[in-house]
């Protein structure tokens, strides 16, 4: 009887979006007569930061400061069209509508500076709030006199829509297979767990999480580093503790209250350890893909996998609580079930795991 | 019954028995203490009573009698944070934001109290509440920043205007 370490990996890919046809987000931009601008997008943001990023998105599409931008509250009557805050789409699709009215609105401010200044759209830039000739720095006119200009002077609103809409699939109605192009926000994840098991109590403890996350462009490193942690403590819950009907689908002893009902809390916080990989997407918002679902999706097989690698057994089912580890490790001392003698096979139950890629679970053949 | 809550003496007509926290929402229109389980076990209701941190759930009025309350209301208003509010602000430290008001008074209290506090025992007085997105990491890192002075609240004050320009546009209001 003894405490044993032991450390597992995992890895995944998540895709952004849902994988069928459409999943549309639409927003739109429109300039106050003193420059500040109004972002409409139908994204909702319930602490992840969406609004955050969006307005980032904006302000460096259109060349103003961060501060400019204000976001109008979502309401569902008169708000843009977005399937909803979730399949971590936020960033990418969401994302990419405001991209696109941002770059709609640059075109126009870029339209009107241009009769201000009497030079060709085409030799504008938009820096730091300022409409500036290319080559000719002295020649400039701010964002704010631009859009003063468009509402005083000409009676126009800088404005710009934009929309995202991933591609169509092509269904087969023969055979009810779709193919579809792969779109290219897959996001990339891997996660180490060291973990102690104590084989008389089957506790489980995660020392430490080491966590590496592409998300193709970190838009807002603080927040992507929010969802990463964040993640990892709700992985850390699935793997280990948080266990909804534990005989399902029988409901009783279901966990109603906090004492039953084992959510992570600081006592079970491991030392994290963040990485996040930068490697763009060739359609998302400055190279962005996706953090969000995926970061709670690599710990609970990390975990198991560290278990494995810590006391010799598999749990094949979530959350590894205390009984089933110590169900698996008798097991495996006493191979007898039901009086038969039955041979726990490691190889086997592993390759077992393995997907094949969407087409149901690999035959095993010994 | 009387009830100082934030420096401000309230008549209060619920019953004796009533949760401190349904008279500070449902009667006084205080919303930060938030109704999470109700039974004591998640810390978002958690209000300073004399100072230390209560779950006011679980607190009767009669219990509070005389007592100074108080809420996230009165730590700072949005142009004059408190240091662990800036904290908070500073390191990202809430997400969807339910378990904040709980763990920023329980930080008050620890910042109050206990200012030389060790991380062990800013986890410990930190160890009853709940979170369930930030994964805790920055509310712990922006506790210790409040704990050890080190905030700065000049970063979380941001200018929302562009400059005033001075140019006279034909046609406009004057």
């Amino acid at each position: 009887m003894a405490k044993h370490k032991g450390r597992g990996i995992a890895t995944i890919e998540y895709p952004t979006g849902m994988n069928q046809n459409g999943d549309p987000s639409q927003a739109w931009v429109k300039l106050k007569p003193d420059g500040r601008v109004d972002l409409f997008s139908g994204t909702v943001d319930h602490g992840q930061g969406s609004r955050t990023v969006h307005a980032q998105i904006v302000a460096d599409t259109l060349g103003v400061p961060f501060e400019w931008i204000t976001n109008d509250n979502t309401n569902t009557d008169s708000s843009a069209v977005c399937t909803g805050s979730f399949a971590s789409r936020g960033t990418f699709i969401g994302g990419n509508a405001v991209r696109f009215a941002a770059e709609k609105a640059r075109e126009r401010i870029l339209e009107i500076a241009s009769r201000e200044l009497e030079i060709d759209p085409s030799d504008l830039d938009v820096i730091e709030g300022e409409v500036i000739a290319k080559g000719a720095p002295d020649r400039k006119i701010s964002v704010p006199e631009v859009a003063a200009a468009a509402t005083w002077t000409y009676g126009e609103l800088i404005t710009g829509t934009g929309a995202a809409l991933k591609p169509f699939a092509d269904v087969n109605d023969d055979d009810g297979s779709v193919e579809t192009e792969p779109h290219s926000a897959i996001s990339y994840a891997a996660c180490v767990a060291d973990v102690e098991v104590d084989d008389e109590t089957g506790e489980v403890t995660v020392e430490r999480l080491i966590q590496v996350y592409d998300v193709g462009r970190a838009i807002n490193p603080m927040l992507v580093e929010g969802q990463i942690e964040g993640g990892a403590m709700m992985g850390l819950g699935l793997g280990l503790l948080e266990q909804a009907y534990p005989y399902y689908p029988e409901t009783d002893h279901r966990g109603d209250e906090f004492g039953a009902y084992l959510a992570p809390s600081l006592e079970d916080l491991p030392d994290l350890d963040n990485v996040i990989i930068e490697s763009p997407s060739a359609d998302g918002p400055f190279g962005a893909k996706a953090i969000g679902e995926m970061a709670n999706n690599a710990q609970p097989p990390a975990i198991a996998s560290a278990i494995h690698d810590a006391v010799g057994v598999w749990v094949t089912e979530m959350p590894a609580t205390p009984e089933r580890i110590l169900r698996a490790i008798d097991a495996k001392r006493d191979p007898r079930r039901e009086g038969k003698r039955v041979v726990f096979d490691d190889e086997l139950s592993v390759r077992t795991m393995s997907s094949t890629g969407g087409n149901g679970f690999l035959e095993t053949d010994g | 019954m009387k009830l100082t809550v934030n420096g401000v003496e309230h008549d209060v007509q619920a019953p004796q028995l009533a949760s401190l926290l349904h008279v500070l929402r449902e009667e006084l229109d205080l919303t930060s203490p938030k109704a999470g389980c109700q039974q004591g076990g998640c810390g978002t209701c958690t209000v300073l009573v004399d100072g230390e941190p209560r779950r006011s759930c679980l607190l009767p009025l009669a219990a509070v009698e005389g007592a100074a309350i108080t809420t996230v209301e009165g730590l700072g208003a949005a142009d004059e944070l408190s240091p662990m509010q800036a904290a908070f602000d500073e390191h990202y430290a809430a997400q969807c934001g339910f378990c904040t008001s709980g763990f920023l008074l329980a930080g008050t209290a620890l910042l109050n109290g206990s200012p030389g506090a060790t991380r062990e025992e800013v986890l410990e007085a930190l160890s009853g509440h709940v979170c369930r997105c930030t994964g805790y990491v920055k509310i712990v890192r922006a506790v210790e920043a409040a704990l050890h002075g080190e905030v700065h609240p000049e970063r979380v004050e941001a200018s929302f205007e562009p400059e005033e320009t001075d140019v006279l546009i034909p046609g406009s209001p004057a």
